[in-house]
């Protein structure tokens, strides 16, 4: 027999009366409606300094998750990373340096101004313009003309081949947004920075510096039926911790990012769903080749042998990524290492081996520049600890801030340091940017020129398919010189709560686009 | 009252000399401190060539002392300058004034409940001296000064907000917009803020009333058939109202240290939470403004401490 007695526990008596205090509470000052989703509630978490939203100026990931949602480039990549069409409808390649694109008719910019080739040529020259100082300048240095036979077709020409050009045009942290030429052309005005207009989803209400962002629908956007909700707005919540707790007590939607180490427990939670992929970014530990102990390619190799990445996903991370295999991410699949090489793991006899033959031994003295206190300095200690422990030589940490390290290391004045890059598209921007001779953050002061050479071979072969293999073959060279040591990718993550449907996440942390195609909340 | 005028001028005086010395601290603590303003605006694509241009911009590549004359010129003349990297380019007064009163809000409304709470806990411990209901509240006010207040404010969010669903767990209504919205949404943060104030307003008024309650007017009172409730009113309370509000002064240094995390912790679009964003960008201007508003109040505060314990007790000015 079993028995039927409802009971009513204290815990739930205190639960709906603090429900209905909440309901009774929540109309002197909450405003709008939260019924059917007219307002989307998308916390940016972990920043909160946004400087500009002219995308020919962004450099910040919050500022790049906005200007994503309010402007349109000529290509966008889908969730696999697959570049598809945008403003284009379709696009060709004529020639290696010829690029032909086919625009949409009848796209809107905010203000009803019909977006045709003459601001697309209008926002790419304005990139190259000297004047703009765009820090997103040298990425279309390469084009040597752009010409617009009609008002729906834009011809892009390069001076040699160059194949992460159509990376470069997708809408993500590239500057390559389309920008209105009539509100432009004389001249950027002051307000553009803060009060942009576009021909994204979303079009700007207000900005309160520092504080958040009010974004409402563009009903004139070109792609039917988007976006589903009327409004967004966008707290900027510094603290990522408190963008956990904004969600879980339900005063946010959705987050952009998440603390590693809330994960699992989240996970667990059936008041937020988790979203995660693995994202565009990777970390290592970058060595200066030209001064000791790390100019020895033999004490190089070996203090890549001497510790265990997998230490560090678990440490650092805790679990939410991956051992690198390279330094291209494994979500540039059709360009990334395949197998790991045995370089990038935990071998001490190896090590010891290597160690040997280098001209320095045991008690081989080195800094290990780092920053912040959180898990960058943890990644440095994880590594320093174990190195010292395997070779016995005698590393350690310094800890610094950000500005400075990258100050360092752009001046040479470093021995070693934890660095790495996140959000970037192309495997051009990883590979030939550190690994080339030329490259421009190739802070290591690497030099191979064979990787030069493929990595060049690379930049001029339009067809992903042989690209992708030459950026292989010149990272499995590269990799035996251990310039740098790779050591793990993470993982991207959003918070949502439960009743949020629709976001599809992307591998470098999309948000402001995605936001569009968000119908529940 | 020329005496006293003299005194509150004297004070005026000192405190405008303080200001001076405290911003040029703040100032060459910054700049000692590693980091560059041009390296957060330009993040990953900084190049050496756009940093020179970015500090020649700002006028950042004048030597320090000049930097710091053109900042004070610029104060002489109520004017803030511009934001360099926490909000490039906006002009800093708006940044205060769209922040200053929700902090302003937040200290005031924690300050009146310490007072409150300390009011009703101090008075009952003195009054039962010795036993349960005095151990009680002293303990309370040693928690309350033990507990870290970050870590208060958090487990407020977890059990009021997350668990009972009271209070919303994140943001803050300005009271520009709606008084009641910003006494809900602001009391979780004023309560975080007031614990340590009040477990301190606590124990200096328990103490004060104590050590009046034994005093030898209060006997004479007694004799002379006063009832309780006058004697306690007239002859304790009123005496040991001054340390109270002296220590309610000295405390508006904790309450603004209080408010810089809290702002953060619970999503409060003031002051506190402005520099600290300021101090990680290396915004030099936006973090003087700061201090500066954060010097002026603790001495307006300390000014209106000393004139209300003059009006109190006049022997206080000579």
């Amino acid at each position: 027999m079993t028995n039927t007695k409802t009971t009513i526990s204290r815990r739930a008596v205190l639960k709906s009366g603090a429900a209905a205090g909440t309901l009774a509470m929540l109309p002197l000052w909450a405003g709008s409606a939260q019924a059917a989703c007219s307002t989307l509630r998308a916390g940016i978490t972990g920043y909160n300094v946004i400087n500009t939203l002219d995308p020919a100026q962004t450099t910040l990931i919050p500022e790049a998750y906005v200007v994503w949602g309010l402007f349109n480039c000529l290509l966008k990549f889908d969730e696999n990373m697959n570049i598809v069409p945008d403003l284009a409808e379709s696009y060709e390649s004529v020639s290696p340096t010829l690029l032909r694109f086919k625009l949409r008719q009848g796209v809107k910019f905010h203000d009803g101004v019909e977006m045709t080739s003459a601001d697309v040529k209008f926002t790419l020259d304005r990139l190259r313009d000297d004047a703009t100082g765009s820090p997103h300048q040298s990425k279309f240095k390469p084009i040597s003309e752009i010409r617009t036979p009609d008002d729906y077709t834009v011809e892009i020409e390069t001076a040699e081949p160059f194949a992460p050009m159509l990376s470069y045009l997708t809408n993500t942290r590239t500057g390559s947004q389309i920008v209105p030429m009539h509100l432009l052309k004389d001249g950027t005005p002051d307000d553009f920075a803060t009060n942009p207009v576009g021909t994204g989803p979303f079009k700007m209400k207000s900005y309160e510096p520092g504080a958040r962002i009010d974004l409402l629908a563009h009903d004139e956007y070109f792609e039917d039926g988007l976006p589903k909700v009327e409004a967004v707005e966008i707290p900027l919540i510094a603290e990522e911790t408190a963008g956990v707790t904004a969600l879980l007590g339900g005063s946010i939607d959705i987050t952009s990012t998440a603390p590693f180490a809330d994960i699992p427990d989240l996970e667990q939670d059936d008041r937020a769903q988790v979203l995660k992929t693995p994202g565009t970014s990777t970390r290592f530990v970058s060595l200066n080749n030209k001064v000791a102990p790390f100019d020895d390619v033999h004490f190089r190799r070996a203090c890549s042998f001497a510790f265990d990445r997998q230490a560090m996903v678990d440490v650092v991370l805790f679990g939410e990524g991956r051992v690198s295999n390279g330094i291209i991410p494994s979500s540039i699949s059709w360009a990334a290492t395949q197998e790991r090489p045995p370089e990038i793991g935990l071998n001490p006899e190896k090590a010891l081996e290597e160690l040997e033959k280098s001209k320095y031994g045991k008690g081989a003295e080195a800094t290990v520049l780092t920053w912040g206190s959180g898990w960058w300095k943890r990644f440095a200690e994880v590594f320093v600890l174990q190195v010292n422990d395997v070779l016995g030589v005698n590393f350690k940490v310094e800890v610094s801030d950000s500005g400075t390290v990258y100050q360092r290391m752009q001046t040479g004045d470093v021995q070693a340091s934890i660095w790495g890059w996140l959000g970037l598209v192309d495997p051009d921007e990883y590979a030939y940017e550190v690994y080339h001779t030329n490259g421009s953050r190739n802070y290591e002061n690497y030099s191979n020129p064979e990787v030069d050479k493929l990595l060049e071979e690379a930049r001029r072969t339009m067809d992903q398919g042989p690209r992708g293999d030459l950026y292989r073959q010149a990272e499995a060279l590269a990799i035996e010189d251990c310039p740098v040591l790779p050591c793990f990718e993470s993982n991207v993550h959003n918070l949502l709560a439960p009743k949020v449907s629709g976001f599809v996440q992307r591998p470098y942390s999309g948000f402001g686009a995605q936001l569009a195609e968000v119908s529940d909340c | 009252m020329p005496s006293g005028l003299k005194y509150l001028l004297t004070r005026l005086a000192g405190s405008l000399v303080t200001m001076l010395i405290g911003t040029m601290v703040v100032f060459f603590v910054m700049k000692l401190a590693p980091g560059d303003p041009a390296l957060v605006v330009l993040g990953d694509f900084a190049t050496p060539e756009s940093i020179a241009a970015f500090n020649a911009k700002h006028g950042l590549d004048a030597p320090l002392m000049v930097q710091y004359l053109n900042w004070l010129g610029g104060l002489a003349r109520l004017d803030f300058g511009d934001s360099l990297s926490v909000s490039s380019g906006e002009d800093i007064a708006a940044l205060l004034m769209f922040r200053l009163p929700n902090t302003l809000f937040i200290g005031i409304y924690a300050i009146l409940i310490a007072v409150l709470l300390s009011l009703v806990l101090g008075t009952l411990a003195a009054v039962n001296r010795g036993n349960a209901i005095d151990t009680g509240a002293t303990s309370l006010a040693v928690l309350g000064v033990s507990m870290p207040d970050f870590w208060f404010g958090y487990m407020l969010i977890l059990g009021l907000s997350i668990g009972l669903g009271l209070f919303p767990s994140y943001g803050f209504a300005p009271p520009s917009e709606s008084v009641l919205g910003a006494l809900h949404s602001g009391f979780l943060p004023a309560l975080a803020i007031a614990a340590p104030m009040a477990a301190v307003f606590t124990r200096t008024l328990r103490t004060a009333l104590i050590e009046n309650l034994d005093r030898e007017h209060v006997t004479v009172a007694k004799a002379l058939g006063h009832p309780p409730r006058f004697r306690f009113l007239h002859h304790v309370f009123r005496n040991s109202v001054i340390p109270f509000i002296v220590v309610i002064g000295l405390q508006v240094r904790y309450l603004l240290g209080g408010v810089v995390i809290i702002e953060r912790i619970f999503g409060i679009n003031g002051v506190g939470s402005l520099m600290v964003e300021a101090a990680f960008a290396r915004d030099y201007f936006v973090v003087q403004a700061c201090a500066v508003v954060f010097l002026a109040i603790v001495l307006a505060v300390n000014y209106i401490v000393d004139l209300i314990c003059i009006m109190l007790d006049p022997r206080r000015a000579r």
